[in-house]
């Protein structure tokens, strides 16, 4: 429960005297009472009328600053006739703390937590975006788009001059893996070498952006940033078999420029609009708020419940808000103007939706809610099933009737049948004889004698009997098969009393159990194919024949997204410090006090339709400034703000604030549009500059900060791995769809290496993120990601070196450029330099990496040494530092 | 303490040129690029160096191996007299159980351990058994991810990068914080994660716990093994990369991301050379190897990995875990299974714990035992127990810790702790301890917020330091 209240009390601010005795109940008593003595002394249970959870009536057991005369403390040191906690003394440690606790006054915290904190509004972040005029500045010539004022006027502010422009095909690899994700083709490189056009740029620009790879791209952006990915994660790491289809729906809304707003009102309530067009999509969309980390074994429920609604109220906040809302879960944010009302009233929203489509049965996982992408169809599959299971419970229990009357007469016969085929076959007697003497079936006796002609251990005994002795040992025989057979039934009933439990439940229905011969292999073979085999009455033979009817007309399962879906509107409860045990005051739909005047009456349903349009209300300080940071920092390295989801006052300033309102205006202005964003951020001479860094600059703007040129950035592992596989020539550019192995399972395996298809479609197991990505900062896909840190590591340099995947692909392109026979060697090192590094080579350099073959295939010696020498120069290149390195 | 900046983390990532515990860049461009694992000073002189945890993935039962209860005896079969806390089984409860098998004293100390553990009850003197650990997952997810990282319900850092945080690493060419054989289940990954602290903290997995040693002998760790050109031609062609790399950094002002990258290509040949040695256990004697049982079929794999642990140990791993995995859930056959179970790790752990001891080691390695909880004293079915985080059973062997020490009580029933309890957090917080750590004082800043393993609880028990 600790992490519950996971509280700031780590930090240590500028305290009162009373404050300090807080800090010092909060963190050393309150741990001490919640796990010895709200038991008895917290919630219906109030011993002694003192409730040492909400503080009620303390104060006649504590005399203030004095602990031994505080009947309390005298109880905890088992001082007097009342010993608390009774199951055993406290340690000497937690019995210090409240006694320190009580020197110190003995305050109680403000015992309602919803008690409004003074909202500091003057934070830059909540102000409202401002309509900016672009700067003057002096070099007007450098100016392209009203971006470079911005940028160039800071930099002139100190004195400073932006980097000279980058060359011709370094623009092109930048933007071309800045858009795409992948280098420029030969054909790309030498028509824009030869346009000569002042529009060659923007042409390019505009190429790149309508490229379905765009999507592909950009998609993953943003897939980062709403912690995809295709599994639960935390304890069970269940796959979520149709995540994909949201990750498709993002690539989708990059590549047809779906206006922002729409983007993320689909995300957050895509279910819950109107209208007929993108009715699928629109469901898909949710998945932004489904596919977070779900505890899904937590027996709690509850809490598992709220787990998730906290999980989705951080994803949603620091996504499209920058903010760290969750921290209000336990107490008022403690550094941003955010009210645990505030948290609550959005708790109610998400507690409001489900994502969960059944809780499971105790002890077991709970289910996750997918949603039918086509209602009329998934009524049609669930009333099949439902036919289908309920007329097997119908089956199950007509033959369990017909087998519990049949068994009541024969079972009681089985030592006289054993008596009978004893003689049968010892006395050598005519079964039809020996039937009507005894009264018996004869059928069934010979049935009987039929069995007892194999040769099982089980007849041992009998077979050993004698006359005299026969009648004991049958009636052994039945002794036995009595004791295994009822215990057998009582297990089939259970199963049956299960399975139809299940059913009504919708819930995994169980096996039918299968009867564990070594216990009573006597009971197997008698019961199962032996005389005491049951056939089907008429009855049950025709629903054997419905039931199996039934599952062989079964129809496959319908397409499904990981979605939500609105359940029973919640009254909300504040949790008393994040305790949903301890629920306060009610709170309604509500959003960020701070951010809204007036706060949303009759809330439909869960209220996400609402909470969308607020999120995308032109008059929302952050959604829109939020994003244009995003796409900034995607075309820059580093963001404007560089605390991407924390606008907080603990965040960080942004270095450009003006650009920022101006993209933001811009943005909004344009219909949030995206691509036109791009366009005004790309066709700025700022992103058009070198990578150089002049004395100066390196000078007064060291960590470019100021934008003194373009940063260099190391290549993200998809633009490494995507390369490869194109350089080889083994790009299975397909798009969309899933990857997972076909079939139902729960955690499947998932092999990167052996994939053709790009980067972004491998499937990723939150409990197991494949070694590849894992090793180049893909991060874990665990919680709203600001950016990927890119570290240059040695486990990434073992990999460039050693792993099966860059050395395969190494030959790949080797072969590739071996057998154009068109090509001198020359012009192969040519060629593989344009296509690696989108740059001529060097005539030196075509001479140094020829000698460096011949040197290699020398000493590699054999048949394929040329191959081999040239397998190992591509190699070279391809794990490069100007490879990795984009200009 | 001032209010902690919230430093981008890019920013510092950004700078980080080793990773895996590789030192040396320092040298290269000076003070930017501090080492992440670089050896740092603790906050206090410390009792032990490294951890060695040996984890019994499932939950062994704490009532059949190190904390007899009589009344468990006499009360064998009668209905459960106590209230039941939150359970898997609920439809399978039965009455109560009596422990299984016998204990006896071990030891000059006197300590009870069960005919389970005939060899580790041989070390009894230097065991410090702890019998009142307290958890709050009741499944296996939960539990392992509190007994890792502290916490059931979010993704934290896990212990050993908190340390490797902490302290850094001595042993530059190999990795800080190993893990061997684990699950991939009940967490994976989670568990080992550095989660928001700088992935140069992150555990390495030696395999996982589906793979055969023979499997993960051949590449212990990811891309370790040259898998194209022998090694001297793989410098030739490592000097031609070089030469370009450094080349394309003179052209670019020697930016230090370039010279980063040209170093962690130097580390890692180093290392390619250097670390598959720690990981050639078929280099010790025979005798030692007999020691950890490597010699019987039953004990080799368990074995392996004692003796791996040992073998990293003294290289200056700092963290260590040996996973049994995932196999002591035994909510049936309680008396086959436990049976198994114990002879697969008995004999390896004593051979662990009396080596550690010959060479001088035990004396600065701290040694942890122990699952993700314990199992009820009720019977669930009709041979099996179930979970119990209650009230269960870890213990500790070597540096810093009272040997021949029993700490902590559970109630006569063995189902909750009623002594010295000690939740996962005063287990993290006294592991730091030992470790010349303040618990309170290792602290992170994320999301706003400074984090720490214990979050904002754990108390050092001071009751088992030597």
């Amino acid at each position: 429960m600790a992490s519950l209240r996971s509280c700031l009390f780590l930090l240590t601010l500028p305290l009162l005297a009373q404050d300090a005795g807080l800090e010092h109940f909060e963190k050393k008593v309150r741990p001490v009472l919640a796990q010895h003595c709200y038991a008895c002394h917290s919630g219906n249970v109030k011993m002694g009328g003192l409730d040492l959870q909400t503080g009620v009536n303390v104060s006649s057991f504590v005399v203030r600053g004095d602990p031994q005369q505080s009947r309390l403390y005298s109880a905890v040191t088992y001082g007097e006739k009342v010993k608390m906690p009774p199951s055993g003394k406290l340690g000497a440690e937690a019995i210090a703390s409240i006694r320190e606790w009580i020197e110190l006054g003995a305050d109680w915290p403000n015992a309602s937590v919803t008690a409004e904190k003074k909202l500091t509004t003057n934070h830059w972040a909540f102000q409202p975006v401002r309509n900016v005029v672009p700067p003057k500045v002096k070099n007007e010539a450098w100016v392209q788009t009203n971006v470079d004022r911005f940028v160039l006027a800071k930099l002139e502010a100190q004195g400073l001059k932006p980097a000279a422009a980058v060359s011709k095909l370094a623009l092109l690899r930048r933007v071309t893996y800045d858009l795409t994700g992948l280098p420029p083709s030969l054909e790309e490189i030498d028509a824009f070498l030869k346009d000569e056009s002042k529009q060659a740029y923007a042409k390019v620009v505009d190429k790149l952006l309508a490229s379905p790879r765009y999507g592909e791209r950009w998609g993953r952006h943003w897939l980062d940033v709403a912690r995809y990915a295709d599994s639960t994660g935390m304890d069970e790491d269940h796959i979520y078999p149709y995540a994909w289809r949201y990750r498709d729906y993002v690539v989708n809304a990059f590549n047809a420029d779906l206006p922002f707003n729409q983007f993320v009102q689909e995300q957050i309530a895509g279910d819950l609009m109107t209208g007929p067009e993108r009715k699928q999509e629109r469901t898909v969309a949710t998945g932004f708020l489904a596919l977070g980390p779900k505890p899904l074994a937590q027996q709690d429920r509850i809490k598992m419940i709220y787990d998730v609604v906290d999980e989705q109220i951080d994803t949603v906040s620091k996504a499209l808000l920058g903010l760290t809302v969750s921290c209000a879960r336990c107490h008022d944010h403690k550094f941003d103007p955010i009210l645990t009302k505030d948290y609550y009233g959005l708790a109610s929203i998400f507690a409001s939706t489900q994502s969960f489509r059944n809780l499971g049965r105790p002890g077991s996982v709970s289910y996750l809610y997918n949603a039918p992408l086509d209602a009329g169809e998934y009524g049609i599959y669930q009333a099949h099933r439902w036919r289908t299971y309920s007329k097997r419970v119908e089956l199950e229990d007509a033959a369990a009737e017909d087998a519990t009357r049949e068994n009541l007469l024969l079972r009681p016969k089985i030592a006289e049948y054993l008596v009978a085929a004893w003689k049968a076959q010892h006395l050598k007697k005519p079964t039809a004889a020996l039937a009507e003497e005894l009264g018996l079936e004869r059928r069934m006796l010979d049935r009987w004698v039929d069995l007892a002609k194999k040769d099982a251990d089980y007849w041992k005994t009998w077979r050993e009997a004698t006359e005299e002795t026969i009648a004991a040992v049958a009636k052994n025989y039945q002794i036995t098969y009595d004791a295994t057979a009822t215990k057998w039934d009582t297990q089939l009933s259970n199963w049956r009393r299960r399975y139809a439990q299940e059913v009504a439940a919708d819930r995994d229905l169980p096996e039918r159990p299968k009867f564990d011969g070594k216990d009573n292999s006597f009971f197997a073979a008698t019961t199962f194919g032996g005389p005491m085999e049951l056939t089907d009455s008429p009855r049950v033979a025709q629903l054997r024949a419905e039931y199996a009817e039934l599952e062989r007309t079964m129809p496959a399962e319908p397409a499904m997204a990981s979605a939500v879906t609105d359940g029973p509107s919640i009254q909300q409860r504040i949790f008393t410090r994040g305790d949903h045990l301890n629920p306060g005051e009610p709170v309604g739909k509500q959003f960020l006090t701070v951010m809204t005047p007036k706060q949303p009456h009759d809330v439909k349903g869960s209220g996400r339709l609402e909470l969308a349009a607020w999120l995308t209300d032109r008059s929302n300080p952050l959604t829109a400034r939020v994003f244009v940071n995003r796409i900034w920092q995607g075309h820059f390295g580093e963001a404007l703000v560089r605390t991407a989801n924390n606008w907080g006052t603990t965040g960080e300033k942004p270095s450009h604030p003006e650009l920022l309102d101006y993209l933001a205006t811009q943005f909004v202005e344009q219909g949030w549009s995206v691509k036109a964003l791009h366009r005004t951020i790309l066709l700025s001479n700022a992103y058009r500059m070198s990578t150089t860094v002049t004395a100066e600059a390196k000078q007064a703007d060291p960590s470019n900060r100021l934008l003194s040129r373009f940063p260099r950035a190391r290549m993200s592992v998809e633009q490494i791995r995507d390369s490869f596989l194109l350089l080889d020539g083994s790009l299975d550019g397909a798009l969309g769809g899933s990857m997972l192995p076909s079939g139902k399972m729960k955690r499947p395996k998932v092999e990167p290496d052996d994939m053709t298809r790009r980067t972004l479609y491998i499937p990723v197991r939150r409990g197991s993120i494949p070694t590849v990505l894992a090793t180049f900062d893909y991060g874990d896909a665990t919680t709203s990601s600001d950016g990927r840190p890119r570290t240059n590591v040695a486990p990434q340099a073992l990999f460039m070196m050693n792993s099966k995947y860059v050395v395969e692909h190494a030959k790949g392109f080797a072969d590739r450029l071996i057998k154009d026979e068109s090509l001198t060697d020359s012009s192969r090192l040519e060629r593989a330099y344009l296509l690696v590094l989108t740059r001529k080579a060097e005539p030196q350099e075509v001479d140094g990496a020829l000698s460096y073959i011949a040197s290699m295939a020398q000493k590699l010696g054999g048949n394929d040494a040329r191959a081999k020498a040239w397998q190992s120069f591509c190699h070279v290149l391809m794990s490069s530092n100007e490879f990795v390195f984009l200009p | 303490m001032p209010l902690p900046r919230n430093l981008p983390r890019r920013a510092l990532l950004r700078q980080s040129g080793a990773g895996f515990g590789l030192l040396g860049l320092r040298g290269l461009f000076g003070a930017e690029a501090p080492n992440p694992l670089g050896l740092k000073n603790p906050h206090f002189a410390p009792k032990a160096k490294r951890v060695i945890f040996l984890f019994m993935h499932g939950g062994p039962s704490s009532i059949d191996t190190f904390d007899p209860k009589p009344r468990l005896v006499t009360d064998n079969g009668k209905p459960v007299p106590f209230k039941r806390g939150l359970t898997f089984g609920e439809d399978a409860v039965r009455g109560l159980m009596k422990p299984l098998w016998d204990f006896k004293q071990h030891g000059q100390s006197g300590i009870p351990v069960s005919s389970l553990f005939p060899n580790v009850a041989t070390c009894a003197d230097d065991l410090c058994v702890l019998r009142s650990m307290v958890g709050d997952g009741v499944d296996h997810g939960a539990a392992l991810l509190q007994l890792h990282t502290g916490v059931f319900s979010f993704k934290r850092p896990s212990m050993g990068s908190w340390m490797l945080y902490g302290l850094g690493t001595e042993n530059q060419n190999l990795p800080g914080f190993i893990t061997i054989k684990p699950s991939l289940g009940h967490g994976g990954q989670n568990n080992w994660s550095s989660s928001f602290l700088p992935s140069d903290y992150q555990g390495t997995a030696i395999g996982n716990s589906g793979m055969k040693v023979e499997e993960i002998a051949k590449e212990p760790v990811p891309y370790l093994i040259s898998k194209g050109l022998p090694a001297e031609h793989q410098r030739y062609e490592l000097d031609m990369l070089q030469n370009m790399n450094r080349k394309h950094a003179s052209a670019n002002d020697h930016d230090p991301e370039l010279e980063a990258r040209i170093g962690a290509f130097e580390l890692a040949f180093r290392m390619q050379v250097k670390a598959p040695e720690a990981f050639e256990v078929d280099r010790e004697s025979e005798a030692t190897k007999k020691l950890y049982g490597m010699d019987d079929e039953v004990t080799r794999d368990f074995g392996w990995q004692c003796l791996l642990a040992r073998r990293l140990s003294e290289r200056g791993v700092r963290f260590v875990q040996c996973s049994h995995s995932y196999k002591w859930d035994q909510h049936s056959e309680l008396q086959k299974l436990h049976t198994k179970n114990a002879a697969e790790v008995d004999k390896p752990i004593a051979g662990l714990l009396k080596d550690l001891k010959a060479r001088g080691l035990l004396q600065d390695t701290l040694v942890i035992w122990g699952g993700e909880f314990g199992r009820t004293p009720w019977a669930q079915g009709n041979d099996g127990r179930d979970h119990n985080p209650y009230g269960y059973t870890m213990w500790m062997a070597g540096a810093g810790v009272k040997p021949g020490f029993v700490y902590g009580a559970t109630d006569e029933f063995g189902y909750h702790a009623v002594e010295n309890r000690m939740h996962l957090h005063d287990l993290h917080a006294t592991v730091l301890h030992l470790m010349g750590l303040n618990h309170e004082k290792l602290t992170y800043p994320f999301a706003g917020r400074n984090f720490r393993l214990t979050d904002i609880a754990g108390s050092v028990a001071h009751g088992i330091i030597a």
